[in-house]
């Protein structure tokens, strides 16, 4: 059948429509050229003045794996007060800053949002990762694999095995875990916890292989580049929400010597030391850095006041911010040789004056980074907050008064301290689509997505114009997924069940009887049990597996 | 599914590949099994007395029980949702099914607002207790095997329970690089020979049970430069403990093994006493605990239901979800006759009975064995084992690895999952 969606405005930085008046059409899963005779439509929805996006894509949220389920489990208190009633959604759920994985699809979709990635999933626990991103319905999903930190990556590093044989193996384990991309985080340095290191800088030898972290980076960027894959190395830089990390990350962009990487929750990286407190805003300096480096991408980290739980990967800086944890509980691991995790309950609060720097410094980031299409909006949920503060997040970008009256309401040595109030930049419609659809869908090479023009998949949102524009991003009139009504006033209508997104690169097979005889060896679970299978993923055809091209395989 | 038979037939062919072991939380994925005239397996290698045990029984003939009498399997899941269906607050329990079967679950909850508890819920509420109370810092099975050190087990028969533990966590080596310098010691802190001399430990700090708690406190308190009041607490040489204390300080990485199920009524302080142990050596060197449980899918039916829901288990369905890690454990709501119907699963055949005092015919079970009670329920189900007559994915002990378990024979029995789907279409 043949829908119009009739007299919308349409924001779609892919093709440049920048408000124009014009009529979508849909069939099959898909938008369609507009047909000679606008009356072939058999349905048609007036949507006249109503400001349409495609639909909007998280790259960067913890929504399912091991640390994700830790942080539920860890907080009935989080969920008490967040309930989810019955007749409200398909199934029940509940949760805020650690929400359930239905409850996580559910909110998504009544945001518009069609698409979330995973980005720290670990190789021995990528099972019970897809697993959960199975259960989490509504919206397609993937997850980027964590490597950097696995004593056979250092190991192969420090026998100063070539390239070819760290792609080889960089290959292998995005097939055996099904991910999209890769990710490090702390590179070297939760290995170098499980030694006893508290610390480690970019040019700090981690004490067990002798490494350091930016060979590791360096290392990994290059195989990502090699492979082909459509999203550059993820990543979580070394010394997390140290005061004077500024200096690391210039560092971090400066040693990628022009190759790709997407740097994540950037606002943790972006402390320096100045001022009584020592603790300052370096935003204004790795944006100038970003704004010359085209081969730099980068998230926020929003945070936003209130309750949420950190969920990371980096056992070091989590154990050192464990001392912060509010309610006072945490958990800490090391993990299958491979990685570590640390959960940390936390209150971020206005009144501190950190907090509400850390608050500053990352929209200082949002309106110093020039370029749209290389800066995602995130809190990286929940780290820095829960996802369904996002709308809050744009009106904040998009409305300077009400941008100001916040500010005026923080602690007011963080006031002083940051050049927030003087910025006057405002996010237009065309950029918040540039930076939550058009630009997330082209980093992750996510074909169909992030467009209006036809051939592209129909997944359509529609919102009702406010000048509140956090009331108008929370509750889109409709949401469209594969040409479907899956949203309507906010409230999901239908419940579908969205695809995996992985890559699939060739590799040398020497590289399995390796590491065979390794995981034989050393490890206590075989190498082929770690690899998750395509039926897997396709959960008995509740889910359906998208393979996306690289420079090794098609 | 991906499925694997391995070779049928009365000679003791080698299977072409491993299984994996669904018989305890270890889940050891390097069996290799061959079957029986009556379809069920021998070990051939790397099992222990538990995977022997259940590999070797063989499955159930198909048909249901009603009421005590034959019926086929379509009658048996019609009568299964009337009975659900008629209760005012049915008790999902037993729950050890693999992680598909809890989805399965958690589904038939929502529509009959049952309560979800497991045959070992006391021991997995305890920890959950423990993560909302304090957290801990945690490790894993093959960092246990590469990294440590030293490796403290408390008061527990690892040997007994965990048998293959020490295979693959002890007495294998490390791999280079990350290798503990001086080889690894084993301490036992507990009571009896036995367990200790089964375990192969270095050293052995003897406490009776219920003195356990003292003697951690200790431990703690030297660790911390504390002097201790009496010289001999609970029953250990002050000299001892500061032996250990020393050992501890100097290990690279210590690792404090346990089982929840094992401590008894001394759990919750034990435990606590543990994670403070991890955490005063975390501030100098490097120390983690693991935890031994989970068994009969036990972590695997936390983990999925708390993904689905938030809640790590004994949560109720109704007009929202309710938490009530107490009130909604198995003994306390018999005890309060406050469930009129019971959901049993026992898929692993591992004889997790309902409790004596269960509304034995408001009950439908689900087994791969057959108790003796199979004739006084409701409706008796017989159901596959996970791993053995279908895929099925669980959760390992450490709570990260989740390993496939692939098809070993066609017995034709049905999933958990199967037969709760089924249900709830008729429901
Ligand atoms: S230790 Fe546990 S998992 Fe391993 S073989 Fe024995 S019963 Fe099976
Ligand atoms: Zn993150």
């Amino acid at each position: 059948m043949l829908t119009r969606l009739k007299g919308g405005r349409i924001y779609d930085p892919e093709n440049g429509d920048d408000g124009e008046v014009r009529d979508l059409y849909l069939r099959n899963g898909r938008i369609v050229e507009a047909p000679a005779d606008p009356r072939e439509a058999k349905e048609v929805i007036d949507i006249s003045g109503r400001v349409v996006m495609s639909g909007a894509i998280d790259i960067h949220t913890h929504i399912g794996g091991g640390k994700v389920n830790i942080g539920r489990m860890m907080l009935p208190e989080d969920h008490a007060t967040d309930l989810v009633a019955a007749n409200r959604h398909p199934h029940l759920g509940c949760g805020h800053a650690a929400p359930s994985t239905r409850t996580a699809g559910y909110r998504y979709a009544e945001m518009g949002y069609v698409a979330c990635f995973e980005p720290a999933m670990l190789a021995g626990n990528a099972r019970q990762a897809h697993m959960e991103l199975a259960d989490t319905p509504m919206v397609d999903k993937g997850a980027y694999v964590l490597l950097g930190n696995d004593d056979y990556l250092l190991r192969a590093l420090a026998a100063k095995r070539d390239p070819e044989y760290l792609r080889d193996y960089v290959a292998w384990t995005l097939n055996a875990s099904q991910a999209l991309a890769i990710k490090v985080v702390n590179p070297g340095g939760i290995n170098a916890f499980k030694f006893n290191q508290r610390k480690l800088d970019l040019d700090e030898k981690n004490a067990g292989y002798g490494i350091t972290p930016r060979q590791i980076l360096t290392a990994l960027a290059d195989s990502v580049r090699a492979l082909g894959l459509a999203h550059p190395l993820h990543v979580h830089g070394c010394n997390l929400g140290v005061p004077g990390n500024v200096e690391t990350t210039l560092d971090t962009i400066r040693g990628l010597e022009g190759l790709r990487a997407h740097l994540t929750h950037v606002q943790f990286h972006s402390y320096g030391t100045e001022g009584d407190q020592k603790f300052s805003s370096g935003a204004a300096r790795i944006a100038e850095a970003v704004n010359a480096a085209p081969n730099v991408s980068l998230d926020v980290g929003q945070i936003m006041f209130g309750r949420t739980i950190t969920e990371s990967g980096d056992s070091m800086r989590q154990y050192a911010g464990s001392a912060f944890a509010d309610p006072k509980k945490w958990v800490g691991m090391d993990i299958e040789c491979e990685a570590g995790c640390g959960v940390v309950p936390f209150r971020y609060k206005d009144r501190n004056f950190v907090n509400a720097l850390q608050w500053a410094i990352g929209l200082e980031m949002f309106l110093l980074v020039d370029d749209p299409w290389r800066i995602f909006l995130t809190t990286d949920h929940p780290n820095g907050a829960p996802f369904t503060s996002y709308p809050h997040l744009i009106r904040l970008l998009m409305d300077r008064s009400f941008r100001r009256d916040m500010l005026a309401t923080i602690n007011p040595e963080a006031q002083a301290a940051t050049t927030l109030g003087a910025i006057d930049r405002e996010y237009s419609l065309y950029e918040i689509a540039i930076m939550t659809r058009a630009a997330p869908a082209r980093s992750l090479g996510l074909k169909g997505f992030g467009s209006l023009a036809p051939g592209a998949r129909a997944h359509i949102t529609v919102y009702k114009d406010q000048a509140n524009r956090e009331k108008m991003f929370a509750k889109p009139e409709y949401v469209f997924k594969d040409g479907q009504l899956i949203v309507r006033n906010g409230r999901v209508v239908e419940e579908v069940h969205g695809a995996t997104h992985v890559v699939h690169p060739d590799y040398d097979t020497a590289i399995e009887r390796d590491l065979d005889t390794y995981f034989d060896r050393y490890m206590t679970v075989r190498k082929d049990n770690l690899r998750v299978t395509d039926d897997e993923v396709r959960d008995d055809g509740r889910g359906e597996l998208v393979v996306h091209p690289t420079k090794r395989s098609t | 599914m991906p499925s694997l038979t391995v070779s049928k037939g009365s000679t003791d062919k080698p299977a072409p590949t491993s299984a994996v072991c669904p018989f305890c939380a270890l889940l050891c994925d390097d069996l290799a099994l061959n079957q029986r005239p009556d379809a069920s397996f021998t070990v051939a290698r790397h099992g222990c007395r538990r995977a022997a045990a259940g590999y070797a029984r063989a499955p159930l003939a198909s048909e249901a029980l009603i009421g005590g009498r034959s019926a086929p399997l379509d009658e048996a899941i019609g009568v299964a949702a009337k009975l659900l269906k008629r209760a005012r607050q049915p008790l999902f329990g037993g729950l050890a099914t693999d992680v598909d079967g809890i989805r399965a679950c958690v589904n038939l909850a929502e529509r009959c607002n049952a309560i979800l508890d497991h045959v070992h819920g006391d021991a997995l509420a305890s920890m959950s207790r423990m993560l909302q109370g304090r957290g801990w810092y945690a490790t894993t099975l093959s960092e246990v095997r590469n990294r440590a050190d030293l490796v403290v087990v408390i008061d527990v028969d690892v040997s007994q329970r965990y048998e293959n533990f020490k295979r693959r966590c002890l007495d294998a080596r490390p791999a280079p690089g990350n290798a503990p310098g001086k080889g690894r010691e084993v301490v036992f802190i507990g009571a009896g020979k036995r367990a200790p001399e089964a375990l192969g430990a270095d050293t052995t700090l003897s406490c009776r049970s219920e003195n356990l708690v003292e003697v951690l406190l200790a431990l703690l308190a030297t660790l911390r430069g504390h002097r201790l009041a009496a010289r001999r607490p609970a029953g250990s040489a002050a000299s001892a403990l500061a032996d250990l204390a020393g050992k501890l300080r100097e290990a690279r990485y210590a690792t404090f093994v346990f089982t929840p199920a094992a401590l008894a009524e001394h759990r919750e302080p034990a435990m606590a006493a543990i994670g403070d142990l991890v955490d005063e050596l975390n501030r100098t060197t490097r120390a983690a605990m693991l935890a031994l449980g989970g068994d009969d899918g036990g972590q695997s039916a936390v983990n999925t239901c708390a993904w689905l829901s938030g809640f790590p288990l004994r949560v109720g369905f109704g007009q929202t979800l309710q938490y009530e890690p107490q009130a909604f454990a198995t003994r306390a709501l018999l005890d309060g006759g406050a469930i009129d119907a019971l959901l049993w699963i026992d898929a692993f055949g591992e004889q997790a009975t309902p409790p004596p005092d269960a509304p034995l015919d408001r009950t439908v079970m689900l087994a791969s064995s057959r108790p003796s009670v199979a004739a006084q329920c409701g409706v008796f189900i017989p159901v596959g084992t996970p791993g053995l007559d279908h895929f099925a994915r669980l959760v390992r002990a450490d709570s990260v690895v989740t390993l496939p378990l692939l098809q070993q024979r066609d017995s034709g029995l049905p999933s958990v999952a199967g037969v709760l789907t089924r249900i709830l279409e008729k429901y």
